[in-house]
Parts: structure tokens; sequence; C-alpha cells
């Protein structure tokens, strides 16, 4: 993209910076800053809603670099994330680890998984692969509701994380989310700008022409797998400790369908756009909150107790239609355009 | 009285419906390779109509199951105009996601009107018929034959009329067809529409065999992928057979297994993608750059 008005790369360094010049860098840290205040004079429920986006956030991160990057669709990326929950629930509740230990366990748990059902990703993709994954997802959360250890439909309750004895509040589990979330983008940032990155991207766009290249697909596929599925344990691991209690029905095929929904908000490939993309559909998710609460409260024999599902169901998918089949490109490359129009403000060219 | 002959029996006769299942999605793949996950909700959404037309209007069932053909065929007509149309060239992903959503906002608004409620049709019928000693549900075996009938339909329609003679060249090659001056759109619509009645007619059964619920659109998915998998996406014979196979082991399962029942479809389908990923009876394309 272009560079702000007046700026030129004349070193490799700078042409390799993420952040180019001192007005972004002095942006990057008052955005932190501004994302770490806000939550002090947010009520309640909106601190809620900013750590779920957070959750959200980290685990389309995983699915981005599956899909978004090396193009293998993942409709079972919920089940994944149930995987590194349940890990972080049973080591930390039932066999009673340090909570703070089950981190990196949890995103393992979750990558070893996800590697084993993207096995059959080497001879198949597009459709086939859609529904191996589909079957991840009812395979995995029909073993969770099953398995004796789990506690079947009533699930697990997870110890809360704390520090010094203290158990960590909202505000605090928000601050915990967002320093994992900003070296998380980070490190899915400069994934697209290694070889595997570029292996990836290559995969994505032609698998055979990446073969005949020398690129390792099954290596290539699996370490994507790996990855993808490794932020999606971290998520659950985080989404475990915040929620205190998790069964099976909370990591449904609806979630998974949200998650994919978010990269096409917010632009397939592009790491910002994850970030764009689940600020909205949280935000229509809060949006049909109030507006069902509103329309029970104007109509109530109207609209009974069903009105919040439909209406959750009805603006998702009215939201996602409308990005598919008139934004395309997702909210990234909208944001970009604009850009592109203000960055020689008062004069066109 | 659970005896393995009775399991066998009833699974077979099962099965007869998730290849019904099957068949709508083979229809639309075979002539535009899109796999319309919107099919399972057309199905929940149609049950629901059919129930309001015999039980909120009172209409009789002749006059009930005519009406439910069309608002299949038309359901199938609107959403390939509106809404796939349009995409037609654009990515898989694109395209998917659409039939995705679409069936959320199609079940979205089922729970809207009906409320989650749960119903079953005033003409299932009751009872267990004794054949042979063999017990099996009526319903069942009503959803078994009626399958057969679509499918014999169905192979009338592909084998002996003009349009499925269309239907099979552009299922071969669209550049070819349209070389050939068949309308492909039109071809695509024809599929659409007939995958539509289809659904409907799925929609009657699979109420009858089950209650009518919002999960319903989700079951004929999570019955109805699997064995569109396993016969082979573009094989109408293919669905026959993966169903009669997916419902004979599903039922094996729940005599042995109990709970795994609910996940055989799924690791069947995971054992062919695997082995076989064409499927038992579908076509191995062959790739090019």
């Amino acid at each position: 993209m272009g560079l702000p008005c007046g700026t030129f790369n004349t070193r490799p360094e700078e042409d390799m910076a993420i952040f180019r010049t001192r007005a972004q860098w002095i942006m990057l840290f008052l955005g932190i800053a501004f994302a770490a205040v806000i939550v002090l004079a947010m009520p309640m429920d909106w601190v809620v809603w900013t750590i779920l986006l957070g959750i959200y956030v980290i685990a389309v991160l995983g699915l981005h670099i599956l899909t978004g990057l090396c193009g293998q669709f993942s409709m079972g990326h919920a089940a994944f994330m149930a995987v590194g929950a349940y890990a972080a629930a049973y080591l930390g509740g039932v066999l009673g680890w340090p909570a703070w230990g089950t981190f990196l366990i949890a995103g393992l748990a979750a990558a070893a998984v996800g590697m084993i059902f993207g096995l059959p990703a080497l001879r198949i993709k597009g459709f086939y692969l859609v529904m191996t994954t589909i079957a991840a997802q009812f395979v995995i959360i029909w073993y969770f509701r099953e398995a004796g250890w789990s506690g079947g439909v009533y699930g697990l309750s997870v110890p809360s994380l704390a520090i010094g004895g203290q158990a960590l509040s909202y505000i605090q589990f928000w601050w915990l989310t967002l320093a994992i979330i900003v070296p998380m983008l980070y490190l899915a940032k400069n994934i697209q700008r290694t070889s595997w990155g570029r292996k990836f991207v290559a995969v994505r766009d032609n698998d055979l022409a990446a073969e005949v290249m020398g690129i390792n697909l099954f290596r290539t596929k699996i370490v994507a797998f790996f990855i993808g599925c490794f932020f999606a344990g971290i998520g659950g691991w985080l989404w475990a400790h915040f929620m205190g209690h998790i069964t099976p029905l909370q990591f449904d095929f609806h979630l998974s369908l949200v998650f994919l929904s978010i990269i096409i908000v917010g632009g397939v490939g592009s790491t910002a756009g994850v970030v764009l993309g689940a600020v909205v559909l949280r935000l229509v998710e809060k949006l049909v909150d109030n507006v069902s609460s509103a329309l029970q409260g104007a109509f109530p024999d109207v609209f009974g107790v069903q009105v919040f599902p439909a209406l959750s169901l009805i603006f998702f998918a009215a939201v996602v239609l409308f990005f598919i089949r008139w934004e395309p490109r997702g909210l990234y490359h909208k944001l970009q355009r604009f850009k592109t129009y203000y960055r020689l403000h008062p004069f066109s060219y | 009285m659970t005896d393995l002959a009775d399991i066998l029996i009833q699974g077979f006769l099962v099965g007869g419906l998730y290849a019904l299942l099957a068949l709508g999605f083979v229809m639309v793949v075979k002539s535009s390779q899109i796999l319309n996950l919107a099919y399972g909700y057309q199905i929940l959404i149609t049950a629901y109509i059919l129930f309001w037309l015999l039980d909120g209007l009172g209409l009789p069932l002749g006059v009930a199951v005519p009406v439910i053909f069309l608002v299949g065929a038309f359901m199938g007509f609107t959403i390939e105009r509106l809404a796939i149309r349009p995409l037609l060239g654009q990515p898989f992903l694109a395209i998917l996601m659409t039939t995705l959503m679409l069936g959320t906002l199609i079940k979205g608004i089922a729970v809207m009107i009906w409320a989650g409620a749960s119903y079953s049709f005033p003409f299932t019928p009751g009872g267990m018929l004794n054949i042979g000693g063999i017990q099996i549900l009526p319903s069942v075996l009503y959803a078994f034959v009626t399958a057969l009938v679509i499918f014999g339909l169905m192979y009338v329609l592909f084998q002996k009329t003009k349009v499925g003679l269309a239907m099979r060249v552009v299922a071969a090659d669209n550049t070819v067809a349209q070389s050939l001056g068949i309308t492909v759109k039109k071809i695509f619509s024809v599929s659409w529409v007939v995958s539509g009645v289809i659904a409907s007619v799925c929609a009657m059964l699979a109420g009858m065999v089950q209650m009518v619920t919002p999960e319903l659109g989700d079951i004929a998915l999570m019955k109805g992928l699997p064995v569109l998998l396993l016969g082979g996406m573009t094989s109408l014979p293919g669905a026959l057979v993966g169903g009669l196979i997916i419902g004979v082991v599903e039922g094996l399962g729940g005599y042995w297994g109990g709970e795994i029942r609910e996940v055989i479809p799924w690791m069947i389908m995971l054992l062919i993608l695997i082995v076989r990923p064409w499927g038992l009876l579908g076509e191995r394309r062959i790739e090019r750059i």
C-alpha cells in the first residue's frame, strides 16, 4: 500500500517494516493503551463483550492462517477450540495442575487433534475438506459429550486464573487477553512474511502448481493445520478460564460458522481484517440483543421468547450474505480504499 | 423386542430416506458443482409449511401435498436465481458460505414464525406393522417406498427425457453443453427446482419418521452429507447405495454401541474420504494446472 505523503523507502529495513513511520508507532501504542484503558469506563456487560471479542480474535487468527493463507477450509474450528478448553479444564480442574501451566498444553492438544483431522487434506480439497472438518466438528463434540472424563453434557468446571492467590477480575482478564492478542497478531502477521507463509499462499492459489515448484504439499498443509489449531487451542484456554464452566454445547457448529464468517466479513487473507470482522459481527450480536428486547417490550403479544434466537440467526446471515454479495473483499479492502483516497487528501493526485 | 433382524430391516428402510436426502444434493452438484448446504433448511421450512397448511388452514392432504411441492420448487428456483446465479464464477468459499447463510436465514425465519415448537404430522400412521414376524414402523416403510418411487422417477427423467439428456451433458461439461445449444443456466434452474421438489418430499417423509423441530434441518444435513460423500457426489445409484449402507450400519451401531450411533455416518464418511475420496460410485476427476 502507499506510504504516507512524502515518505520514501531508501533502505531494505524500511521496506520490511510493518510500522514504517513514527506516527504509525505512536498510533499503535495509543491504540493498545486505548484498548487497555477503555474497559475501565465500560459497564460490565460491555467488558464481557470485549473479552469474548478478544477470544474470538485469537481463535479466528488461527482460522485466518489455515483458511485465509493456506486455503484449507475448516468448518470445525469451534471443535478445535473445544479441545483446548477441555485440556485446560481437565488438567487444571480435575488433575489440579496449575492453571497457568496448561496454557501451552491446551494449544498443543488442539494442534495435535487438528493435525489428525488435517491428514486427509493431502488427498482432498474443496468440498471434501469441508466435509472432513464438519465431521471433525460433530465427532469431537460428540466425544466430549459421551466420554466419561469430560463430565458429559454437564461439562467441567474450570478453576479461575489467579495472581498471588487473587482471582482475576473481568478487567484484569481483559488485560490478560490483550497481552495474548498482541503477540498473536504479530505472529500471524509475520507468518505471512516468512517462507512458510509464502508456501501457504502458493498452496492456496494453486496446490498442484505449488507442488511442481518443489513445495512439500503434505508438510505445508499439516503445518497450516498445526498453527491454525494451536491458535484455536489458546482461544479455548482463555474461553475455559473466562467462562469458569464449559459444556459441549458452547462449541457448536454455529460458532464454527461465526468464525468463518468473521474471515469473510473482514476480508479473506488479511490479519487486520480478522479484528475488523470480529468487531462487526460481535456488534451485530449486541444489536440483536437490543432490537429483540425492544421488540419484545413493544409488542409482547406478537414476539415471544423466540425472537432473540431467531433474530440473531437472521441478522447474522443477512450481514454475511451482504458481504459475500456486495463486498466480497471485505472490510479490510474498504479500509484500504478509504486510506488511499485520503492519503493525498486535499489533492486528488 | 429389538431383534437383530428388526434392526437390520429398520436400518435398511431408513436408509431409503437417507438416500432421498442425498439425492437432493446430488441433483445440484451434478449440474453445477455447487454443494447446496441450504438444502436441509429448505426441508425444515417446507415441513413447517406443510404442517401449517394441514393444521392451521385445515386443507385436506391431497391439496396440501401438491401445494408444498410448488413451494419447494419455487424456493429452489428463487435461491438459484437470486443468490447463486450472481455468484457464478466466484470462489468456492463464497458460494458455499452463501448456501450455508441462506440456510441459517431460513432457519431463523422458521424459528421466528413457529417459535421452535415441535409437531408431528396428523397423517403419521401409528402402531407397528408385523410382516413375517418382523416388527417395522409403518412410517419408515412408507418413506422407503416413496424414496424408491422418486429414484425411479429420477432415473426416467435422466435417461428418457430430453431435459434429462441436457442435464447429463451439462454435468459432463458446461462448455460443450453451451456450444451444443443447451442453455446451461436454464438447466441449472431446472436442477435446483427438482432439488427443491425433492426437499419437499423429504420434508413430508422426515416429518413423518421424526418430529418437525427446528433441528430437522441440521439432522437432514448430518444424515444427507455423509451419504452423499459415501456414494460419490454426482452419482444417483451411489446415493441409493450409500443411503442403504449408512442406514444399516447406523442401525447395527445403535444395536451394539448405543450412543455411537449418532456419529457413525461421519465415521464412515471419514473412512471413505481417506480410502477413496471420490466415493463408491463417483467419478474421479483429473485436474490440470
